[in-house]
């Protein structure tokens, strides 16, 4: 391979874990504007949406359909819509009672959903890994120098889909708009009779479908899905939410896109490699949020009287 | 006033004592009563004792853990049938080590706090490493079942016994069997892991001894998501063989990813990965994939009796390392047959004069260093979604 092909092929990889960091950061972002919690357990709904995936394919797999695009795309749509109820239950019985609540004690409530969540799929799968077949074929071809497979196109496509039909919810919608008047504040848009739990609901279903889509998108790249898949990619995605202005979503998608091109850059680079990877990464991280600490799309905020 | 009270207290814990030893200590059972014993073998037992299992029961190694629990529990169930150990019935009782350094700390000391008389398993060696040094200071007898890195010997105070052969064995299986695949170059991975990074070093100093070059070292730690990044750099350093030193979850990815992408050279995993579930995760691209393995029991001729006990007993195959394991708890009951005693010096001495024992695994007997004296490794392939003697 020639520089520029390695180049090319690390910039598309990039792109793709980019874009699923973003998928998932975008989740933490919604749901940080609107009522300022770290939601813990987000990583978990993510890992929650590729087992129900897996679950939903699994029906399909006898089927005609099941071993194509359309069953994986069923799947995928069946698991949005489960997990982004799962979503909302866990807002409405682990949240809404703690909204008044000191800001830390909510905090640890995401973190008993969280455990709640990985612990329950690790007896049930016996914390095993589980394979995720899709039938799919992996026959590469070439554009230009780029060696690609159908799925991952496919996948960068449908990522960069559901972002930007994202960004036309929030940007355009009335749901969007009242999202976006409550991250501003909330009491204010209670009284302009703004229906502020209802709006909470709905961000959480977003948010969740999301990270479900996520979930399964992954599951059908790596071919494998396992109880702790979320942990460290909630990780990431969570630090793409900062690195790109917590509560900002066009920032949660680029801070995602940048944190999966560090990542794929640093494993080439000579002396830093793969066992540097990480490291690499998060001091260019640190660094950034020195000079900007408000991420890349972040403003100063003023305090509000 | 306060010195009575002191020497009050002192005499009634003086007294509970001498009550204890006279009271409650099991009466000396009359001469008479040992011919009759001899001729029903199984049934009476002088006591219980308490043997400690560490394994891995969740995790991403529970897999490997539950096989070994389950020929560990085989294993104490023959000998007991058979009347036990020194007259006595032998009980387990699991300590749960997570493969994780802290969740081991946590389930040795409570076995030790069980007061085991010896402990059998070990599967992960980074979560082995911290629990030497635990069962060291207890005294306590450590029979290591599949734990197999260098890093361990230096930490071992003594007490640990590893009967699965080192990593530095099984590196050189992985060069004689690159060599003999007509592989010259290589590149290797691991997961940041303390077993996975010592069998890469050891790989990489005895390859590079036999004169071939190594054209890419890579790792692929737990918060490595993605590892398409990974696979680019090895794709572009080109080798003819890919080792991989680790463990069978993040493997299977890896090897499909490669072939994903194209890569046609051999791949090679280490023992980390000789589970079916390697197979059955990574489907069709796995065909064809060697692993450097230990002693798996499909393979060995006397273990056949051993399969069909396990499958009878439990619903599921004996893996790859329920063999080593129960090898290990019987070598442990030998020993302190030897001992005649479950003092654990004195354990501890006939452990280390083991001599040749012998169950399905070869013969066991160690070093100076408490490690196993010789290579048990062997080559697998994997054809027909299963794993099968290469050579």
């Amino acid at each position: 391979m020639t520089l520029w092909e390695i180049f090319l092929q690390q910039l598309f990889n990039g792109l793709l874990i980019g874009s699923f960091y973003g998928l998932v950061a975008i989740g933490y972002s919604m749901v940080y504007g609107i009522i300022k919690l770290l939601n813990f357990a987000h990583a978990d709904i993510y890992m929650g949406g590729a087992f129900v995936g897996l679950i939903a394919l699994s029906f399909f797999a006898d089927s005609a359909i099941g071993n194509a695009w359309l069953g994986i795309v069923l799947s995928l749509l069946i698991s949005m819509f489960l997990i982004g109820i799962l979503g909302v239950l866990i807002q409405r019985v682990a949240y809404r009672p703690m909204l008044k609540a000191p800001r830390l004690s909510i905090l640890i409530t995401a973190l008993a959903v969280s455990m709640l969540l990985y612990n329950t799929v690790m007896l049930l799968t016996h914390g095993q890994f589980r394979p995720f077949r899709t039938g799919l074929t992996h026959d590469s071809f070439f554009v230009g120098a780029l060696r690609l497979t159908e799925t991952r196109v496919v996948l960068l496509v449908a990522a960069i889909l559901l972002m930007f039909i994202l960004h036309q919810f929030v940007t355009r919608s009335m749901y969007g708009k009242a999202m976006r008047a409550i991250s501003l504040d909330r009491d204010t848009c209670q009284l302009m009779g703004i229906n502020v739990y209802k709006i909470v609901a709905i961000t959480f279903f977003v948010g969740s479908a999301l990270a479900a889509a996520a979930g399964v998108m992954a599951g059908v790249f790596y071919g494998t899905v396992h109880f702790y898949m979320g942990f460290f990619i909630g990780l990431k995605a969570f630090t793409a939410a900062v690195i790109g202005g917590i509560g900002i979503l066009p920032g949660a998608m680029l801070g995602g896109l940048l944190l999966g091109l560090l990542e794929s850059f640093a494993t080439q680079i000579p002396f830093i490699g793969s066992v540097w990877q990480n490291v690499f990464s998060f001091v260019f991280l640190i660094l950034f949020l020195i000079f900007k600490p408000t991420g890349i799309l972040g403003r100063a905020e003023s305090e509000r009287m | 006033m306060l010195k009575n009270k002191n020497i009050l207290l002192l005499a009634l814990v003086v007294m509970f004592l001498v009550f204890s030893l006279f009271g409650c200590a099991p009466p000396a059972a009359p001469p008479a009563d040992d011919d009759a014993a001899a001729e029903e073998p199984a049934a009476e037992f002088k006591g219980e004792k308490l043997l400690g299992i560490m394994i891995p029961t969740t995790g991403a190694q529970a897999t490997d853990g539950i096989d070994m629990k389950n020929a560990a529990l085989l294993a104490v169930e023959e000998i007991n049938a058979a009347g036990g150990v020194l007259g006595y019935k032998i009980i387990t009782t699991i300590g749960d080590d997570g493969c994780d350094p802290s969740m081991a700390t946590a389930a040795a000391s409570k076995l030790i706090a069980e007061e085991v008389f010896g402990v059998v398993g070990g599967f992960c060696s980074g979560a082995t490493l911290p629990t030497l040094k635990l069962y060291g200071d207890a005294g306590t007898p450590f029979v290591i079942a599949a734990s197999n890195a260098t890093t361990l010997i230096a930490e071992n105070p003594g007490w640990a016994f590893m009967i699965n052969s080192t990593g530095d064995a099984q590196a050189a299986k992985a060069v004689s069997s690159f060599e003999n695949l007509g592989v010259e170059t290589i590149s290797l991975v691991d997961d940041g892991s303390a077993f996975s990074v010592d069998l890469k070093d050891q790989t990489k100093a005895a390859w590079e001894a036999a004169g071939y070059a190594v054209l890419s070292e890579d790792r692929i730690d737990p918060g490595t998501v993605d590892f398409s990044a990974v696979v680019t750099r090895i794709m572009s350093a080109n080798p003819d063989g890919v080792y991989w030193t680790a463990y069978q979850g993040p493997g299977a990815k890896l090897i499909m990813q490669l072939r994903q992408s194209g890569y046609e050279g051999v791949i090679i995993v280490g023992d980390g990965s000789s589970a079916q579930e390697l197979i059955d995760l990574a489907g069709p691209d796995a065909e064809g994939v060697y692993c450097t393995a230990p002693p798996v029991v499909d393979f060995l001729p006397a273990a056949q009796d051993f399969i069909s006990s396990y499958k009878a007993m439990f619903p599921r195959d004996p893996g790859a390392y329920a063999g080593l394991m129960y090898d290990a708890t019987y070598l442990l009951m030998d020993a302190v047959e030897r001992a005649g005693s479950f003092d654990g010096e004195a354990v501890k001495a006939a452990l280390a004069a083991t001599d040749a024992f012998e169950k399905l695994t070869g013969p066991i007997f160690f070093t100076p260093q408490n490690t196993l004296g010789r290579s048990n490794f062997v080559l697998l392939v994997a054809q027909d979604g299963k794993w099968t003697l290469a050579e």
